[in-house]
């Protein structure tokens, strides 16, 4: 994740120009071309094969397009359930700081609640996923949280970049394929 | 999208860079269009969980927060749901203002884009 973070951040607010950016995060970017002619006279290829070689590439992109809108559904559906963590843990501290006590009705198994009463607490667990849960102070907690809230929303944000960035490539393929 | 037959008008660098910025606002409207309408949703929901509580008659009433149903306060409830259904029209209001602003860009990027290709390119909705 630093890594990509470390070379998505020089490439993030460029746009492709024709001879600037070459790739982003193994992405490579579509070259732009005005004058098909002399492109395919100086690649050496004939017309038909520049054209499966643009085919294949767009089939390429549409590949890499659906990975990262698969890892876009993820972390949208992940950033509001950190939020919700987040809520139940800022209603524990609340209620402690009042000295009361929460009580709350949970789920048991599906459809089957039983009622707690949950008293002067300072710790909540947090499953970390891997069959491994740890116990963490409320302070603890929210700090962690906060922390996974904010490398989701950062995450998310550079998966849009790269989505777009992608999508520019693809759009520039079709040009050319509908030119040439 | 944007399929073009014609070979009579040059595609320059610059047409390139309108057409992509075309392509990413239509992809951005097309999100919009869901996240306006899960926002609504969000905003008809509260308003039937604050209906029901004027209608209820109970003092503690279970809301639920993260995966539990919390005993509440009446009061406190009524509190947190405003709270919730002001932030969800706020988000609602910001939702359809992104929404008209990118509508307007791409009126405005057809209209350069048309200029230029006439109908070598379209730009529709199939």
């Amino acid at each position: 994740m630093a890594a990509a973070a470390a070379s998505s951040s020089s490439s993030s607010s460029a746009a492709a120009t024709p001879q600037g950016v070459t790739e982003r995060r193994g992405i490579p970017a579509a070259s732009f071309v005005e004058d098909v002619e002399t492109y395919l006279r100086q690649a050496g290829l004939d017309v038909n094969s520049g054209l499966a070689f643009l085919q294949e590439r767009l089939q390429q992109y549409k590949i890499v397009e659906m990975k990262l809108l698969a890892q876009q559904r993820d972390l949208q559906a992940k950033i509001p359930d950190i939020e919700k963590c987040l809520d139940i843990v800022a209603t524990l501290q609340a209620k402690k700081a009042l000295g009361e006590a929460l009580t709350a009705d949970f789920e048991l198994s599906e459809g089957i609640y039983s009622r707690a009463k949950i008293e002067d607490t300072d710790s909540v667990c947090l499953w970390l996923g891997a069959n491994v849960m740890l116990e963490y102070s409320c302070d603890e907690a929210n700090a962690l949280l906060k922390k996974n809230l904010e490398n989701a929303k950062a995450s998310l944000e550079v998966l849009v970049a790269d989505l777009q960035f992608l999508r520019d490539q693809q759009t520039i393929t079709q040009i050319r394929l509908s030119e040439d | 999208m944007q399929q073009g037959d014609g070979t009579e008008a040059q595609v320059t660098w610059e047409d390139q860079q309108n057409i992509n910025r075309f392509g990413r606002l239509n992809n951005r409207l097309h999100e919009l269009h869901d996240e306006i309408k899960l926002a609504k949703e969000a905003n008809e929901n509260l308003d039937d969980a604050g209906n029901e509580l004027i209608l209820s008659d109970e003092d503690v009433v279970r809301f639920q927060i993260g995966e539990v149903f919390a005993h509440m306060p009446r009061d406190d409830v009524e509190t947190r749901l405003e709270q919730m259904k002001e932030d969800a029209a706020k988000k609602l209001e910001r939702l359809e203002q992104e929404k008209e602003s990118i509508v307007s860009q791409m009126a405005e990027l057809k209209k350069i884009l048309y200029g230029k290709f006439k109908d070598a390119i379209n730009l529709e909705e199939d």
